[in-house]
C-alpha cells in the first residue's frame, strides 16, 4: 500500500501544486517510486504542469478526472480505478530500466459541485447534517485510498478551503506538508492546518501535542532572505515543526513549470533549484510516516 | 582610488538615514521621520562607503557642508545599477570619524515574540532596555509590527509598549486559533 503525502494549506498561492508537483519528480527520479500525484484543486494546476493543456483537456472531455472518478463511483466503487489516471506523465525524463514514474488523476472544476450534489444525496439517506458530511467525507477518504494499491506513493495536491475532498485528504494523509510564505496572515493559516490534521479545537490543545509527534510539517516557501522573514520564522517554530529546508524565491522553479513536452533532466528541468529539491526530498522522505512499510515476516 | 561598499535597503537603510538627520540639531524629530519616510519611497538601495554606514551620527552638524566628496552612491527606483550618484558626508575629516562607530542598529536582533514567550516578560523588558535609543526602539516596533503610540518618546515607556502590544499580538493568535 502507497504512503499518502498531503499537500495543503488553506492559504491559497503559497505554492502547494509546485511543491506537490516537484516532489513527485524527486520521488519518482531519486527515489525510483511509483507515484500517483492526485489534483484534488479546482484550479488544477497541478495537471496542467504535468500533462500540458491539450492532454489534460482530452481527460476531461474524455470524463477522466478526480470529479468524474468520485461521481461515477460514489456508490460503487470498483477495481478499475486506473483508468482515471494517466500514466508516465510529466516533462521529466526517467531512465527506461527504472520503475519510477509519476502518473496524474486529472483535477476538474467540477469537484466543487459534484460535492454539493453528494452532500444532497447522501442527505436523503441521513438528515443530520453532521452526520451526512462525515458520511461523504468518509467516502472520499475511501475512493481516494483506492489508488494506493498500484503506487509507492500518492501525493494530495489538496484545493485552498475546507471541501470534503480537502477535509478527507487531511485524514487520510500519512504526513501533511505545508508549504507557507512567511508573512503575517501564515502563522494563523499555520494553526488552523495545524488544529485540523491533529483533531484538536484550541492552540492549548495543540500545545499538549509534541513538535516531533506531529503528522505535519511545516515548509518555508518563496524566502527572500529579508529579516522579517527570519523573525516569523523564529516565532511560528515555537508552534510548528518546521523544515530545515527552505524554499528561496527563484525564477527557475517559476520557469519550471512552463508546459513543454520535450522530456528533460531533473538538473536541466529545475536547474539552480535542483540543490533546494534534493534537500526537501531528502527531508520529506527521511520522515517516518513515510517510510515504506516493512512486509510482514513469514 | 577604490573604497569597499556595503549595500543598505529597507530597515538600515532607513537607520542610516535616522542617524544623519539627528546628528543636525535644528531637524526636528517629526520633520526627521517625515524626511526619512520620503527617502524610503524614493531611495531603493543605498551603497555607503565601508564604515560611512556605521557612524553616520557621527558625522556631526558638519555634514551640513556635504559637496565636495562622494561618499554615497544611491540607487534609485529599483534600479540594479547605480543610477544616480549623491554627494553627501564627503570631508577627509568625517570620514575618518565616521569609520570609527558602531555597527548599524538591527531591528530583528530580539526577536520579542519569542524572547516573550520562551523567556517571559522581564527576560523581553531587560533584552530592549538594553538597545537604550528611541530611535532604535521605534524602528524595531515598527520592522516587527508591535504597534506603539507615536507620542511615546523615553524609551522606558517605549520598551513596556513593545511588550505590551507582542503580549497583545500573542493573545490576538490564540484567540483566533480558539473555539471553532
Amino acid at each position: 500500500m502507497a504512503r499518502f503525502l498531503a499537500v495543503s494549506n488553506r492559504k491559497g498561492g503559497v505554492g502547494k501544486s509546485t511543491t506537490a508537483v516537484m516532489l513527485a519528480h524527486a520521488a519518482a527520479c531519486w527515489g525510483n517510486q511509483r507515484v500517483l500525484v492526485m489534483d484534488l484543486d479546482t484550479q488544477c494546476n497541478a495537471s496542467l504542469m504535468l500533462a500540458g493543456g491539450e492532454a489534460f483537456a482530452k481527460a476531461r472531455r474524455a470524463g477522466l478526472t478526480i470529479a468524474d472518478y468520485i461521481y461515477d463511483r460514489f456508490d460503487n466503487v470498483a477495481d478499475d480505478e486506473s483508468g482515471y489516471v494517466l500514466n508516465g506523465i510529466g516533462d521529466v525524463a526517467h531512465a527506461l530500466t527504472r520503475q519510477g514514474r509519476v502518473s496524474l488523476l486529472p483535477g476538474s472544476q467540477k469537484l466543487e459541485d459534484i460535492q454539493g450534489e453528494l452532500f444532497l444525496k447522501q442527505s436523503k439517506k441521513d438528515l443530520d447534517a453532521d452526520a451526512v458530511s462525515v458520511q461523504v467525507r468518509g467516502r472520499m477518504r475511501r475512493m481516494m485510498r483506492h489508488f494506493g494499491m498500484d503506487f509507492d506513493l500518492v501525493v494530495l495536491d489538496c484545493p485552498p478551503g475546507l471541501s470534503f475532498a480537502a477535509l478527507a485528504a487531511l485524514d487520510l494523509a500519512d504526513l501533511v506538508l505545508v508549504p507557507f510564505r512567511p508573512d503575517f496572515v501564515s502563522q494563523f493559516a499555520l494553526d488552523q492546518v495545524a488544529q485540523l490534521v491533529e483533531r484538536v479545537e484550541t492552540h492549548d490543545a495543540l500545545e499538549d501535542v509534541p513538535l516531533a509527534e506531529r503528522r505535519y510539517v511545516c515548509l518555508a516557501n518563496t524566502l527572500k532572505g529579508a529579516g522579517e522573514e527570519r523573525m516569523l520564522l523564529d516565532q511560528l517554530a515555537l508552534d510548528h515543526p518546521l523544515l530545515r529546508t527552505r524554499m528561496p524565491l527563484l525564477d527557475s522553479i517559476a520557469r519550471a513549470f512552463d508546459w513543454d513536452e520535450r522530456k528533460k533532466t531533473m538538473e536541466q528541468k529545475y536547474q539552480d533549484a535542483l540543490p533546494y529539491l534534493r534537500a526537501l526530498h531528502d527531508e520529506v522522505f527521511a520522515a517516518p510516516q513515510l517510510r515504506p512499510e516493512l512486509e510482514p515476516a513469514a | 582610488m577604490t573604497r569597499r561598499t556595503k549595500a543598505l535597503s529597507g530597515a538600515s537603510q532607513d537607520a542610516y538615514f535616522r542617524r544623519v538627520l539627528k546628528s543636525f540639531p535644528d531637524v526636528g524629530e517629526e520633520a526627521r521621520e517625515r524626511i526619512v519616510r520620503r527617502l524610503r519611497g524614493e531611495i531603493a538601495q543605498l551603497r555607503v562607503r565601508q564604515g560611512a554606514h556605521e557612524a553616520a551620527g557621527a558625522v556631526g552638524e558638519s555634514a551640513a557642508e556635504a559637496g565636495n566628496g562622494e561618499a554615497i552612491e544611491v540607487h534609485a527606483g529599483g534600479s540594479a545599477a547605480p543610477a544616480d550618484r549623491e554627494t553627501m558626508a564627503g570631508s577627509p575629516s568625517r570620514r575618518a570619524a565616521v569609520a570609527t562607530a558602531a555597527e548599524p542598529f538591527d531591528p530583528f536582533a530580539i526577536n520579542v515574540i519569542v524572547v516573550l514567550r520562551t523567556a517571559g516578560k522581564d527576560a523581553a523588558l531587560k533584552a530592549l532596555n538594553g538597545i537604550g535609543d528611541a530611535d532604535n526602539l521605534r524602528l524595531l516596533a515598527r520592522e516587527q509590527r508591535l504597534s506603539v503610540d507615536d507620542d511615546l518618546s523615553t524609551t522606558e515607556a517605549l520598551t513596556a509598549a513593545i511588550v505590551a502590544a507582542a503580549e497583545r499580538r500573542i493573545a490576538n493568535r490564540r484567540a483566533a486559533a480558539g473555539g471553532h
